[in-house]
């Protein structure tokens, strides 16, 4: 298994407000939900640096809208 | 790469032997193994031919290509694993951690580990009509019990899921897991999941 490091995270109430949400309605500890976060972003992001697009699509709306990563 | 102790089972004698669990394996790990595997392959599909079996009951893995994947383990989603058996490499797993959601009522929405990959090395194929058995049998079994141990570890409660080859779809029903869809997004493959309980039946059964 990989070696495991520790960092202090600072985020604002409303931030930890979301980890919290996200970590109930997930059923993952805190940890898990920012390990995901990091493990999507990369993916992401190195998918549209390959040229890939994201979309946004709500098929009964019939809407399609493309998201930009910062 | 570091490595657990295992066992697989002789094909012949049904006798249970040592073999290793690779996890954390690199681009460079698949590429070795591509190398030694695609040489059988092309040997496989030389003797298919001349035995006149039709293209349809052909293994249908047997145009996959690891060495095309290996570019994918860059990403902190993928991670490959691998069983070691004897000096040769018996089977192959690359699962992700994202973007994959369950799909069952129960878990709807929620992370699981999804096996992007599983195949056991070509001469572990049993192909009847070449007379061909198992070299080693369980890798499958081996990798897929693994999948599940790293769905624990990530805090998804051994959640998995898969697209089933046609020719697979049989044997992960044999493991237990619930077949969701056809996916038309997936070549209409069969999508399989593991739930928590179902999951864990798997790793406390004694399938090979």
């Amino acid at each position: 298994m990989n070696a495991k490091r520790s960092m202090t995270l600072n985020l604002t109430d409303a931030e930890m407000a979301a980890v919290d949400e996200l970590a109930q309605k997930k059923e993952l500890s805190k940890t898990a939900v920012i390990r995901q976060a990091i493990r999507l972003y990369q993916m992401l992001d190195a998918r549209m640096a390959r040229g890939e697009k994201l979309f946004f699509e709500d098929e009964a709306a019939k809407k399609k809208a493309e998201l930009m990563l910062l | 790469m570091s490595a657990a102790s295992t066992q697989l089972i002789d094909g012949a004698s049904g006798l249970p032997v040592e073999a290793q669990l690779h996890h954390a394996m690199t681009a460079k790990d698949l590429l070795l193994v591509e190398r030694v595997w695609s040489a059988h392959r092309a040997r496989l599909m030389a003797s298919l031919l001349q035995a006149g079996v039709m293209r349809r009951d052909w293994p249908q893995s047997l145009h996959w290509d690891w060495s095309l994947k290996a570019r994918e383990l860059k990403l902190l989603v993928n991670s490959a694993s691998g069983l070691v058996c004897q000096g040769e490499w018996q089977g192959l797993m690359i699962t992700k951690t994202q973007p994959y959601q369950a799909r069952l009522a129960g878990d709807l929405g929620r992370p699981l580990v999804y096996v992007d990959f599983l195949e056991v090395a070509p001469w572990n194929w049993p192909i009847p009509q070449l007379q061909q058995r198992a070299r080693w049998k369980a890798c499958g079994s081996v990798l897929l019990r693994h999948a599940v141990a790293q769905s624990k570890r990530e805090g998804f409660h051994g959640r998995l899921g898969l697209h089933a080859l046609p020719q697979a779809e049989s044997y992960y029903e044999r493991c237990g897991m619930t077949r969701v869809a056809v996916d038309a997004t997936k070549e209409d493959l069969a999508y399989y999941e593991f739930g928590r309980n179902e999951a864990q039946h798997f790793l406390e059964g004694s399938m090979p």
